[in-house]
């Protein structure tokens, strides 16, 4: 393997990892209120966190790279702050990640805050557990294998991420050359040989994450059930 | 400390509504009875702060714990409340250890006179320590559950049919026990249940709900025997086949068919007997609370 693709290899771990972690704290408010809410536009923000499970992921690429690009306003604030771009840059990957990603966090975050039941929390709350105390002490041990499946997934899932990168991420080596924009690089310069590497490192690896997370999360896991 | 309970105020629902205005005092423990759906439940919640749609004003003592449509101006958390639901409610994936230690560790800084070591002898729970609450029986949730809101060491305790799946003899003695260690404590209760013999150990006074109203309140040993009959007392004759009144107990054989069924009857259910002898006299001879389990047609 050549120094091009180690480094693809690390960036990908590195996006991937960056996202899962961004994910947890920001999908978990989210999948708890989804859980909870009676509220009438709950089942519409359902459909918007689902919407990367369905769109072309060039869609949503299209769509980040109208609205983050430097001559957006977004994409222009963030400028003005930072100094550097949203399109074309690893954090601008980050953010598209995080997207793409979301459902695969929520949903079973989502999956899992539903079956603890109200009851218990009531419980909780009579033996003088404060909202957080129960989160933490209650809901968390109750769903931890959820926030496992939810990781496994997003970190997966962003690996095998690609449309949305080339849409708005290019193919910069270190920045936002990832594995599958590698690949996809090596099979049109007719570099087979690369290809077949990184493809079957990505195969194996995608794999083993699912198969994991099937072993472990037995039947709770619905996302790919639908 | 003063122990008025004050709750005023109400809840709809569809075809149910409770609207209740009362001012208790706490010194002495408070019965509550009522038939299903009379809201005898659904006022426990409220004064844990647990029913979102109740309007109207709970005070404990100089507290203000609901006012208006804020239910939980006082958070159940807050509310210092231990409470035994009839369901048991004990946490999932933990020991019995666990959710005991759960509670004791968020107890109020209040000295008590009942050990937790002698609490969990009493409930029966030494040989359960390690289980899983999963692996439980009902009854042995529900000890598990009253030993919870006892390590609280709550201002105020709330039980709603605490003891209903357990076997007599488990409830003749916790009886015994929560009686000695809530008087100890001065630990004001408030206790939901059908059984009538629970009722009549552990309360002193007695509020009957109906159609989520209140129907009486007063002395549990004036209130009980009349309230538990049902609205009309019914009489049948019965013949002593057999008694052993040291022990307590009397044997009956119903003269004509078996007016009842098997299952109107439930352990610690109080029956009425009245001596043929006093046939003019007004219904409503009562054998002490202590007397009146085995007496019923079982034999």
């Amino acid at each position: 393997m050549i120094t091009g693709d180690l480094q693809a290899v690390a960036l990908t771990a590195l996006l991937a990892g960056v996202t899962t972690l961004l994910l947890i704290p920001i999908a978990s408010p989210l999948a708890w209120w989804l859980s909870r809410s009676r509220s009438s536009i709950r089942s519409m923000i359902e459909a918007v966190v689902a919407l990367p499970l369905v769109l072309p992921p060039t869609v949503l690429g299209f769509y980040l790279l109208v609205l983050l690009n430097p001559e957006s306003t977004v994409g222009g604030m963030w400028v003005r702050l930072t100094g550097s771009s949203l399109t074309f840059s690893f954090s601008g990957l980050v953010l598209a990640s995080m997207i793409y990603s979301l459902p695969f966090m929520v949903q079973p975050l989502h999956a899992a805050f539903r079956a603890v039941p109200q009851s218990t929390l009531e419980a909780a709350a009579t033996m003088n557990a404060s909202p957080w105390d129960r989160w933490l002490n209650v809901v968390l041990p109750m769903t931890l294998r959820g926030y496992i499946t939810g990781a496994v997934l997003t970190f997966a899932h962003t690996v095998g991420e690609f449309g949305v990168v080339l849409m708005m991420g290019g193919n910069i080596p270190g920045e936002t050359r990832v594995v599958s924009i590698a690949i996809y690089e090596h099979v049109e310069t007719l570099n087979y040989d690369a290809a077949q590497t990184l493809a079957l490192a990505l195969l194996c690896f995608s794999f083993l994450s699912l198969w994991a997370v099937y072993r472990f999360a037995g039947h709770r896991f619905q996302v790919l059930r639908g | 400390m003063t122990m008025r309970l004050g709750i005023e105020g109400y809840l709809e629902r569809p075809q149910f509504r409770l609207d209740l205005c009362l001012d208790l005092d706490l010194t002495k423990p408070l019965g509550v009875l009522g038939s299903t759906g009379a809201g005898k439940t659904t006022l426990l919640r409220a004064i844990a702060g647990l029913e979102p749609d109740f309007e109207g004003r709970i005070t404990f003592g100089s507290e203000r714990w609901s006012e208006g449509t804020r239910f939980d101006l006082t958070p159940t958390h807050r509310r210092g409340i231990g409470m035994v639901f009839q369901d048991g409610r004990l946490l999932p994936g933990k020991t019995v250890a666990q959710n005991l230690t759960f509670a004791s560790r968020r107890a109020r800084a209040v000295v008590s006179s009942v050990s937790e070591e002698e609490v969990i002898r009493e409930l029966d729970l030494d040989h359960l320590m390690a289980q899983m609450t999963e692996s439980l029986s009902g009854g042995e949730q529900q000890r598990v559950a009253l030993a919870r809101a006892l390590l609280l060491r709550p201002k105020l305790l709330l039980m709603d049919e605490p003891l209903s799946a357990n076997d007599l003899g488990h409830r003749r003695h916790i009886t015994d026990c929560l009686s000695r260690w809530l008087v100890a404590d001065q630990t004001p209760l408030i206790y939901v249940s059908h059984a009538a013999h629970e009722l009549a150990q552990l309360t002193t006074q007695l509020l009957t709900l109906e159609g989520g109203t209140v129907k009486t309140l007063g002395e549990t040993a004036r209130l009980l025997p009349q309230t538990h009959a049902g609205d009309q007392p019914r009489a049948h004759r019965a013949v002593v086949v057999g008694s052993d009144l040291g022990q307590g107990s009397l044997t009956l054989q119903w003269e004509e068919a078996a007016p009842f069924a098997a299952e109107d009857f439930h352990m610690g259910d109080v029956v009425m007997v009245r001596p043929a002898a006093t046939e003019d006299s007004s219904f409503g001879a009562s054998l002490p609370p202590q007397a009146k389990q085995d007496e019923n047609e079982t034999e």
